[in-house]
């Protein structure tokens, strides 16, 4: 069993608990133990960054320390833009020793611990696309996908800025493409699966948002997916829970469920519903439990 | 070697669209910029493609290699060659093709314009002495003053695919380099009209145009810079502005998202208002957590009190925004030796230049003009 620190991030926390279900259930499984972090808050998600830029590193060289706190090396994320954000923070930190004293100061003036720089931040992707994760991964889903036609979307903060991310190819990635195969599923192939599904902006230029979230889910549809997958739990709710506003802006009726990585997984290594709580989902999953059942 | 290409021509006055291939045989050097002149000069001279430096430096000859945005005098051809791949060359994106791989640069240079893409000193007679910058003072808007122009972070802005009017990742970097510069002295001005429908929080930080920047200029990071300028002068009713407001009352309040008061927070009361019903179908699903009572992170006192030693030490608007290739070149120079070889002196076996890192010498550069 390989020790992780645990980040789960404000959107597994709640509104996509599904996806800190899944991955509990899941992590055992592909060899991960996980020890949870509890004394974290929000990473900012690119708004404390850009608002209160000095905030934003503090919060992350908090979150930082206190993975540091647990022995481990590893701090796992299972968010695009968690992992952005903390990999970005953890480099300024780790290449400006002046940086890295004045925000320990203040870490330890708040009774928070210090930080040293020894964490590497990896997103739960990363951890079993590659290496001894992979390997039990491919033991793990016996169960298999039965050829099931998944489209991987990548979302945009696990692939670019590359020089910060760097598991995959920014423009030719693969993790997902192995593990659907691994997993017994077909992975389809769509030019939109490593562009942006709009959730940033969903809020404030929902139009906008909207103009680019209905490309990687029209040309899913239009390759023959049965479903979509992502390691992001914001493009999970733009890609899921906004899909239903498609329907008004360009009249069709997409119906593609999407599947967090963990429960993609989850579904090949046999979890139960009760771990996997495909209910919490907006576009009903049922077509692909039917389908698989058979 | 042998160099095979395929490349989309277009004929814009007869819409007629056509995937050529190529072979040629080219020096071991070649760049694709090379391997199109040799086409034009031996086999096709109907070709049509923008040139002019062959140096990286006039930013007339962005393409795309594979649906990627790239300088064609940037590009060595040599391991592509080698592989056997074939790669597709095509117009960039987000622009009005005109011919084969020439697009219509007008409303990148309409947006470019926008901006203001000059210094704004407000005097008209100049003053008896130069305006003396200190070195930090440039560093800020270093990267932004390498822009060339060449529109590969335009062609695959993911914003402007969805809204042709974004002023976009390479007119506002050139915006921020006016913002952040201290000579200026329209920074409230630029900053409310960037601000705008279009500006920068149109931004979907989708990083396409830092990943594709040939010159290290990073747009996002300017548009970070600019939104955080903007927020700093207090320019920040825009949705945009609102919405990265309420993650910083989050944080500093519960430490967690509080993501259900967000919509009304950055909508407004009246205008979520009308997103009810939308807002009751996730209801349904338990996707809009309950506000009450507040998911309350542990410990979050430290939160609490860090932003408000972080208020006291003022190092907030752009100056605060990570800068990583300072980081990232000090790393790789560790990994690579760097330091050791550093030690051992500048001509010394194994020791290689030094590269010029922006505030580096800032204590021995202060104040020179």
């Amino acid at each position: 069993m390989r020790k992780v620190a645990y980040y789960k991030g404000c959107l597994a926390s709640l509104s996509a608990k599904e996806l800190d279900v899944a991955t509990r259930a899941l992590a055992p499984k592909v060899g991960l133990e996980l020890e949870e972090l509890e004394s974290v808050t929000c990473c900012g998600a690119g708004d404390i960054h850009e608002a209160e830029p000095d905030y934003y590193l503090h919060l992350n060289a908090r979150i930082l320390a206190y993975a540091e706190a647990t022995g481990t090396d590893t701090l796992m994320t299972v968010c695009n833009v968690c992992t952005l954000n903390l990999r970005q923070a953890n480099h300024a930190l780790k290449g400006d020793e002046a940086l890295l004293a004045r925000v320990n100061d203040n870490l330890v003036s708040v009774g928070a611990p210090a930080y040293s720089g020894s964490v590497d931040v990896l997103h739960f992707l990363w951890l079993v696309a590659a290496g001894e994760g992979y390997e039990l991964l491919k033991r793990a889903a016996h169960r298999g996908l039965q050829g099931l036609k998944i489209a991987p979307f990548y979302g945009c903060q696990i692939l670019r800025p590359s020089k910060l991310l760097g598991f995959d190819d920014p423009d030719r990635p693969e993790s997902l493409e192995r593990i659907i195969e691994a997993c017994g599923g077909e992975a389809i192939d769509y030019p939109a699966k490593v562009k942006c599904c709009g959730f940033p902006i969903i809020q404030a230029r929902e139009d906008v948002a909207l103009a680019e979230l209905v490309q990687p889910i029209e040309q899913a549809k239009e390759a023959g997916a049965d479903a979509m997958v992502t390691p992001c739990p914001l493009c999970h709710l733009s890609l899921d829970a906004w899909q239903s506003k498609l329907r008004k802006q360009t009249g069709k009726d997409f119906q593609m469920p999407v599947l967090h990585l963990s429960q993609l997984i989850g579904v090949a290594a046999g979890l139960s519903e009760s771990e996997l709580k495909f209910k919490r989902h907006v576009v009903s999953v049922e077509p692909v439990v039917e389908k698989l059942a058979v | 070697m042998k160099v095979a290409l395929k490349i989309w021509r277009y004929d814009g006055a007869t819409g007629e669209k056509a995937l050529r291939e190529y072979e040629i045989e080219a020096p071991e050097e070649a760049t694709l910029l090379d391997c199109l002149d040799i086409i034009k000069d031996r086999h096709d001279g109907t070709l049509a493609y923008r040139k002019s430096c062959r140096m990286m430096i006039c930013g007339s000859c962005g393409m795309r290699m594979d649906g990627a945005a790239v300088l064609a005098c940037k590009t060595r051809m040599a391991e592509i060659a080698a592989s056997g791949h074939v790669p597709v060359i095509s117009a960039m994106g987000n622009l009005p093709v005109l011919k084969d791989l020439v697009v219509d640069m007008t409303p990148f240079w309409q947006k470019i314009r926008a901006v203001k893409p000059w210094l704004d000193t407000g005097y008209v007679e100049p003053p008896e002495k130069e305006f003396v910058v200190p070195q930090a003072e440039m560093d800020v808007i270093h990267k932004e003053s390498l822009c060339i122009m060449c529109g590969c972070c335009v062609s695959e802005c993911n914003s402007m695919e969805a809204d042709p009017d974004f002023l976009g990742p390479a007119a506002l970097a050139k915006g921020f380099r006016f913002v952040g510069d201290p000579r200026d002295r329209a920074t409230v001005e630029r900053l409310q009209a960037y601000s705008d429908e279009h500006g920068i929080w149109d931004c979907t930080r989708c990083y396409f145009c830092n990943e594709r920047c040939p010159k290290g200029v990073d747009p996002r990071d300017a548009i970070a810079k600019l939104g955080a300028e903007a927020m700093r002068e207090g320019i920040d009713s825009d949705m945009g502005a609102r919405h990265a407001k309420w993650f910083v009352t989050s944080a500093k309040t519960t430490g967690w998202l509080r993501e259900t008061e967000l919509v009304p927070k950055t909508q407004g009361v009246v205008r979520s208002l009308k997103e009810i019903g939308f807002a009751m179908s996730l209801l349904r699903r338990g996707k809009v957590p309950p506000p009450f009572p507040p998911h309350v992170a542990k410990d979050v006192d430290e939160a609490r009190q860090l932003y408000e030693l972080v208020e006291r030490e003022g190092h907030e608007g752009a100056r605060g925004i990570v800068q990583l290739e300072k980081p990232l070149a000090r790393l790789e120079r560790h990994e690579a030796g760097y330091e050791e070889a550093a030690a051992r002196g500048p001509y010394g076996p194994g020791s290689f230049p030094k590269p010029y890192l922006p505030g580096e010498n800032e204590s021995t550069e202060e104040g020179a003009a």
